[in-house]
């Protein structure tokens, strides 16, 4: 106990005398992002509020379609933002393979599980997004397992989001078939229960929450947020544990102003950001920040493992084997 | 010596002319040429492996079958309407008229998202009454049934406005000799009146298929969720996963389009000429059909299709828009307008689309009257051969498909504009340019019938005072024309307010139009949010619409249809 409260104060050391460098930033800074709009909206405020001098343009859309304008800007020869704060790892990756990416390796990273970082400070996991399994509260069963989802009972009534279209489907159909307890005769199995994948996240949600399909894999904070505000769904951590895409920020190698890229960086790493981040509804990164209502606490939710580098390499032939599957 | 006289004329005719080719005819010939040659080479490998694939004759397919479908209930629907009002002595005639046409003039998009609302068990109206079906019901709308059933709604007024222009000229005479031959009034309608109205018919399904052939909204809000793919939105989808490097393969889908609405057109002038239609002119006494004692029967039974068909799909879309969250049910207690504030006040992106969609659209509304005014002065007053010349080229951009349009910007505005070193790709530009092509002709129309409404004579007198052609135009055309280049601007802006078709293709930074912002939040989930926006937007039509209802009725313009 007294090493963990000691860390924690370090910690909070760590991330006071982290925020100076980010002090002098000014200008302006475009922020291409896949969090949903009013989140973005908050995120740019508070840090607007700690940055009155950095005017930041946005754009959101789902991290394909993102990373698609982005591409085009590349080709264009004119990448438009300063930083990226996307879904996952696996395309910050092949940013950073790529050579788009600005390694930051001053960023405020102390306390925070080494595992979230790329090792070379060229990206920074800022929250847990995970994959888990919602139902509507009118559903006969209420599962416990990601096989409760290929039983008789769920035949035709659950909702996926597409790999081809969710960033983070992408990653949790890499966790569960690289995982030897599910593997691609899992994802088989769903499609032989009539589970026809389609869309993001938001289409999943609102057909669950309308009950127009009974059950749904989705990312946690959508049901877990909107049944506060009583939409009659229920989010479940699966016991055999969740995936979970980390919302990792970068600056980009064309950033023109990195100064302020660096100060959002540092603004989401830090207790406040952490925090906003709480606040809205997210799993925090930093494990001494408390998860929002409705959640467990981070050291209770079990993630399967996931290796981005893998997860790059193998994803196009992921990707054709899911669209053979589906028959998509 | 002639050339020196109308020296300003000229002038003006080379300015204009320059403007509409480049802005509409420009776009179309480069999207031609990227399909025919490909980054300037010949190379028919895109087109092949394009036209070739799997996903383009499925979207073909289906786009067609939507198509087909819908101007099939556009017809049925359109004609009975139009014969119950243009034949029958029905009474509350301009409201029922009024609320059959509105549809059409709401945006596709709320039309979609209002028809999502009303099915399903998630469907707050049915939940406030009771009514939902079971968690675990599928919802029928979206489906390739319920595309076709919306596209038909949508444009059943276009077959009843021109089927009714046909009613009007209809000689009576002709019926009642029938009558005198022994016919029912069932046998003299389908014996006499039908063939007569064949013409009108024919043109408002032509109209309908076209329409339906580039209709984005619908087809993407309930097509994406029902994963059956009509082309624009197998366009949309390719361009948004892909972006402008796989253009070329875009520009030959984009063509395919087009060619599939042009053969549409063809098939409707075939049709028409085969048929040899005798001209209907001067009805001295119109066709009538007293409906006697079954008169209130028909009269509920036209009530209940409006409300059906338009009340309750927007009763839906309101009741969505005040809940806290999707799938509550909604009461006195949990009703709310957070959603409204959170629209309206808190979130910037849906703040900024509307003020990008307010500039886009009143900017497009003013530039296009400026250039109607001088342009229909020249086509009707003047009669001039080369201003007349353009008029099919003012109106290709809005019959070929709004996605063609678009694809085509893209190719223009892509790179760098010549001499100026920067790409407008991007900006609000793109989109504002081809608002000016594609709603050029709306701007230009109630223009064109003004000034053949009016005697030239006073122009040709300001003439002979020796008044050059700024001062004719200031001091003669613009007053008398205001109350239509007023009209045809509101068109403009109305239509482009609420447009979603073209700037999905062509929103980026920063640039989010309304339609987009609606188009995005609800495929991000966030429903009833999509569902405020789009109450907002259809109140801002309703009043447009009350704005043009009073220059109508004073000017008598008849650019709303009911008032005619």
């Amino acid at each position: 106990m007294p090493t963990k409260r000691l860390l924690a104060s370090l910690t909070g050391i760590a991330l006071v005398l982290g925020a100076p460098a980010a002090m002098a930033a000014s200008g302006k800074l475009v922020l291409y992002t896949s969090q949903p709009n009013a989140d973005a909206q908050a995120t740019v405020d508070a840090f607007t509020a700690a940055h009155p001098d950095v005017e930041v343009e946005w754009v959101r859309d789902g991290t394909t379609k993102i990373m698609a304008k982005l591409r085009a800007e590349f080709a264009a020869g004119d990448p438009r933002p300063d930083v990226l704060l996307i879904a996952d790892t696996v395309t910050m990756e092949s940013l950073e393979q790529e050579g788009r990416l600005m390694a930051y390796t001053d960023a405020p990273t102390a306390g925070f599980d080494a595992a979230l970082f790329d090792a070379e400070g060229y990206y920074f996991s800022t929250k847990l997004i995970t994959t888990g399994i919602v139902y509507n509260n009118d559903a006969p069963m209420q599962p416990r397992s990601w096989n409760d989802l290929v039983r008789d009972e769920a035949k035709g009534q659950v909702a996926m989001p597409s790999p081809l279209t969710s960033g983070a489907a992408a990653i949790h159909m890499e966790t569960l078939t690289s995982n030897p307890d599910f593997g691609w005769a899992y994802y088989e199995a769903l499609a032989a229960n009539d589970i026809q994948p389609q869309g993001g996240n938001g289409g999943v949600f609102r057909a669950v929450a309308s009950g127009e399909k009974l059950y749904g894999v989705v990312i946690d904070f959508l049901p877990i947020r909107e049944a506060k505000n009583g939409s009659p769904v229920t989010f479940v951590f699966p016991e055999e544990g969740v995936s979970a895409v980390t919302e990792p920020v970068a600056i980009l190698s064309t950033a023109e102003n990195p100064d302020a890229a660096k100060a959002f960086v540092d603004f989401l790493l830090s207790v406040e950001g952490q925090e906003l981040a709480a606040s809205q509804g997210y799993l925090p990164a930093h494990p001494d920040v408390a998860p929002p209502e409705g959640f467990p606490p981070l050291a209770e939710i079990s993630l399967m493992s996931f290796d981005a580098t893998a997860a790059l390499e193998g994803d196009q032939a992921n990707k054709e084997r899911f669209v053979e599957i589906f028959g998509q | 010596m002639r050339l020196l006289r109308s020296g300003g004329e000229g002038l003006l005719l080379a300015l204009l002319a320059s403007l509409v080719l480049l802005l509409a005819l420009w776009p179309m010939l480069r999207l031609a040429q990227e399909a025919i040659l490909p980054g300037g080479t010949l190379d028919p490998t895109i087109a092949i492996d394009v036209l070739g694939a799997r996903s383009t004759w499925n979207a073909t397919f289906n786009s067609l079958d939507a198509a087909l479908w819908s101007s099939a209930i556009a017809l049925v629907l359109g004609t009975a309407f139009a014969l119950l009002v243009g034949a029958t002595d029905v009474r509350f005639k301009t409201l029922l008229v009024f609320g059959f046409v509105l549809p059409l003039l709401i945006p596709p998009p709320i039309t979609a998202l209002a028809w999502t609302q009303l099915f399903g068990p998630g469907s707050a109206l049915l939940g406030a009454l009771g009514l939902a079906p079971p968690a675990g019901s599928p919802n029928p709308i979206y489906s390739r049934e319920g595309i076709i059933l919306l596209l038909g709604i949508q444009h059943a007024p276009l077959v009843f406005i021109t089927v009714r222009a046909g009613l009007r000229q209809l000689p009576g005479e002709l019926v009642e000799t029938a009558h005198v031959f022994g016919a029912s009034t069932g046998q003299a309608l389908r014996r006499v009146v039908l063939p007569l109205l064949a013409p009108g018919m024919i043109a408002g399904t032509a109209l309908a298929f076209v329409s339906a052939i580039g209709n984005f909204g619908i087809a993407a809000f309930l097509g994406i969720p029902a994963r059956h793919t009509l082309l624009p939105v197998l366009i949309y989808q390719r361009l948004a996963s892909f972006g402008p490097q796989v253009i070329a393969e875009i520009a030959v889908l984009s063509v395919l389009v087009g060619v599939i609405a042009i053969a549409g057109v063809l098939v409707q002038t075939w049709l028409l000429r085969r048929r040899d239609v005798a001209s209907l002119e001067g009805a001295n006494r119109p066709y009538r059909v007293e409906l006697g004692p079954t008169r209130p029967l028909v009269e509920a039974t036209a009530a209940l299709a409006i409300v059906l068909l338009l009340v309750l799909p927007l009763l839906a879309l309101v009741a969505t828009s005040l809940v806290p969250a999707y799938g509550v049910r909604l009461s006195v207690e949990t009703a709310t307008l957070a959603n409204y504030v959170e629209v309206l006040l808190n979130q910037d992106v849906t703040r900024r689309a509307f003020a990008n969609s307010t500039l886009l659209s009143a900017g497009a509304a003013f530039t296009l009257m400026l250039m109607a005014l001088p342009l229909a002065y020249l086509m009707a007053w003047r009669r001039n051969p080369v201003a007349r010349a353009l008029r099919p080229v003012v109106d290709l951009p809005y019959a070929l498909p709004g996605v063609v349009l678009a694809v085509a910007c893209i190719l223009i505005f892509l790179r760098p504009l010549p001499g100026l070193g920067f790409s407008i790709y991007g900006t609000l530009w793109i989109i504002f340019a081809a608002y000016l092509a594609r709603f050029m002709t709306l701007a230009l129309t109630p223009v064109l019938a003004g000034f053949q409404q009016i005697d030239k004579a006073v122009d040709e007198a300001a003439q002979v005072d020796g008044a050059g052609i700024v001062d004719r135009l200031r001091r003669v055309v613009m007053p008398l024309m205001a109350a239509p280049a007023a009209a045809g601007g509101l068109l403009v802006f109305m239509t482009a307010y609420n447009e979603l078709t073209v700037s999905a293709l062509l929103w980026s930074s920063g640039t989010e139009t309304l339609g987009v912002v609606v188009f995005n939040l609800e495929d991000g989930g966030y429903t009833v949010l999509a569902a405020s926006v789009a109450v907002v937007c259809l109140v801002a039509v309703l009043a447009i619409i009350g704005l043009l209802q009073a220059l109508d009725s004073r000017y008598r313009l008849g650019v709303l249809p009911w008032t005619t």
